[in-house]
């Protein structure tokens, strides 16, 4: 059985962790009333409690450097209902340069992008858990989390994103997916044994990827390969990213896909949860046109039959949100999952198509590595073939060779395939969704530009014929 | 997609601190189009790199170099040692955004060009025109030994 040893973890970071004992006794007193009369619930407790509803969890990204504004943020953030809180980890500790993330601490915590996990320690995790009602998760972007994870374990941590795949291509330049895979493959195996033990970790995979213009069936390609080396290991409870394309048929196939392709491919006592990152690429300006976004997200979110939501901020075009606007993020993220928006009905059979071709491409994506000797190997293969890609990735170990479009109608579709290995059936049905779009004699820098810039040509367009505050 | 073994051939990248991946495959693919050889060495690529590249496949026309963080000179600012040393002695094009804020001024482009940086671009899709003007000037020079 994998317990935190078993991570191969330097002995300077090993040696600061408490022990097993009083790590799994730490998550096991969390669901119990203190003598402050507060328990906290696992991720995987409010996820149930969310497919109970049909009502999608709402959570927000957030992390600040220094561990005191930390737990205002949190408190803040916590005013506005999210069912679950996030520990956004700094760059720095993603890429394990836990050094320079202690001396920026003690220099500079308003330089770090997020919140050094690792430098502060598990005592002051404890101490996030404890300050909020509501269950934290821990999401980053590194390619080998192993002591990230360690000390997350260590302070209760119960939700923890990424996987080989995902939290390599879009992230790193030059990690071999062999390492990652494997890196990530030891948190899933310490997961798996504290799933024997009765402490069910929630592992969100990151099917977002490169958040620009990506395919359906590539990001749930993607997150089938990880959730199938996940399971392997002994991860019962699977949290499955989708980033919202914006075109609502297209995002809602997908997200009913996850649960369909789940139960085709793992295991039936597998809880899989499908989740929706709220538009994650080039984001509207004015407060309106990005509040619109957002609502539409959490409206995409509830009739998708997402568990959980990601919510976005109107200040997302400009960086960073400060904490009153990540608050409202959470409001319009619910009030669009609402039932003031339930009367919304969509058109079912143009779903169910799309969610037919979606789970046919996946299918034919992810077959071939599944009939490999070795998973990790197959996945390896897949990627220095072509068989295997992600467009626009960060590193050399996909080709990105896919070149994804936008139809008419704003859903995405692959102009190019790549060496994606694509049936006739479903490169004709790609070119004939294609085939009526675009403005012709467009280069392909245009069009992709075009495409990339879609809600803020839409927002240019609104308020050339409305104006605007000029705010911001 | 596939070019003839007489094919044009490019170097590109993106700058040492920089890892902004999409406008780097977007202009790779509209190069391959056109029909270039394009050698991608991707997102934070040290300027060795880029010469060590042209060291491999010194037929290439010009080195490329994207930079949307704002930090292009201190990316570049190993360029002079590099010629002095007799290296990357190719056009080098930098394209994107070359410095920190919304405004530029031309004294950002000029601390470019003092560093030895022949071309700067701020539209991609000019890339080919200037190639094409380069190959012509080279084609019109006189050619020695």
């Amino acid at each position: 059985m994998a317990d935190t040893d078993d991570l191969g973890l330097p002995s300077e970071i090993a040696a600061r962790l408490p022990g097993p004992r009083d790590t799994l006794a730490n998550f096991r007193a969390l669901r119990e009333f203190g003598a402050d009369r507060t328990s906290t619930p696992f991720v995987c407790d409010v996820l149930r409690e969310a497919e109970r509803t049909g009502r999608p969890a709402v959570q927000p990204r957030c992390g600040v450097g220094g561990h005191p504004e930390m737990l205002e943020l949190l408190r803040t953030l916590n005013e506005a209902g999210p069912a679950i809180l996030s520990v956004t980890v700094d760059s720095h500790t993603r890429l394990r340069r836990f050094d320079v993330a202690s001396t920026l601490l003690r220099t500079d915590p308003t330089g770090l992008n997020g919140y050094p996990l690792v430098a502060h320690g598990w005592q002051r995790v404890r101490e996030l858990i404890r300050s909020v009602p509501v269950p934290l998760e821990v999401r980053h972007g590194s390619p080998d989390p192993r002591e990230l994870f360690a000390v997350a374990m260590a302070a209760g941590i119960t939700s923890f994103e990424g996987g080989g795949i995902g939290y390599n291509l879009p992230y790193s330049k030059d990690v071999s997916l062999g390492h990652s895979l494997r890196a990530w493959q030891r948190v899933d195996a310490v997961c798996g044994t504290l799933a024997e033990a009765g402490v069910m970790i929630d592992r969100e995979l990151f099917g977002t990827l490169t958040a620009v213009l990506v395919p359906p069936s590539v990001s749930l390609a993607m997150t089938l390969l990880e959730g199938l080396a996940a399971v392997r290991e002994g991860v019962r409870c699977l949290s499955v990213s989708y980033p919202q394309g914006g075109e609502i048929h297209q995002d809602v196939a997908a997200l009913r896909a996850i649960r369909s392709l789940a139960a085709r491919y793992l295991d039936e006592d597998v809880e899989v949860y499908p989740v929706l990152h709220e538009f994650m690429g080039v984001f509207p300006r004015t407060p309106e046109f990005a509040g619109l976004l957002i609502l539409h997200g959490g409206l995409t979110a509830r009739l998708g039959g997402a568990t959980k939501v990601i919510s976005k901020t109107v200040q997302e075009a400009y960086g960073i949100p400060d904490a009153a606007v990540n608050a409202d993020g959470i409001r319009m993220t619910a009030l669009g999952a609402s039932e003031m928006l339930d009367f919304v009905r969509l058109d079912e059979d143009r779903i169910a198509e799309e969610q037919h071709w979606i789970e046919r491409e996946v299918t034919e994506i992810v077959e071939p590595v599944l009939g490999a000797p070795d998973l990790f190997a197959g996945i390896e293969a897949g990627f220095g073939e072509g068989t295997l890609d992600i467009p626009f990735s960060a590193s050399v170990h996909a080709r990105s060779h896919i070149v994804p479009r936008r139809d008419r109608s704003g859903a995405i579709r692959y102009a190019e395939c790549g060496g994606l290995p694509f049936s006739p059936a479903v490169r004709r049905r790609q070119a004939a969704c294609l085939e009526r779009s675009g403005a012709p004699g467009r280069t392909l820098l245009e069009a992709a530009d075009a495409d990339i810039h879609y809600f803020l040509e839409k927002e240019n367009v609104f308020t050339t014929a409305h104006g605007n505050r000029g705010n911001r | 997609m596939n070019a003839s073994p007489g094919a044009r051939l490019v170097i590109l990248g993106v700058a040492e601190s920089d890892a902004h991946a999409v406008a780097n495959h977007l202009i790779g693919m509209q190069l391959r189009e056109q029909g270039f050889v394009v050698v991608n060495l991707g997102v934070c690529t040290p300027l060795s790199e880029f010469a060590d590249a042209l060291d491999l496949h010194p037929r290439a026309e010009a080195v490329l170099i994207g930079s949307l963080n704002g930090h292009a000179y201190q990316d570049l600012k190993g360029l002079p040692a590099l010629r002095a040393a007799g290296r990357l002695g190719r056009p080098v094009i930098v394209g994107g955004n070359i410095s920190v804020g919304s405004r530029k001024s031309s004294s950002d482009r000029r601390r470019l060009l003092d560093l030895g940086v022949d071309h700067i671009l701020t539209d991609a899709s000019r890339i080919v025109l200037l190639l094409d003007m380069l190959r012509a000037t080279k084609v019109a020079e006189p050619q020695h030994g």
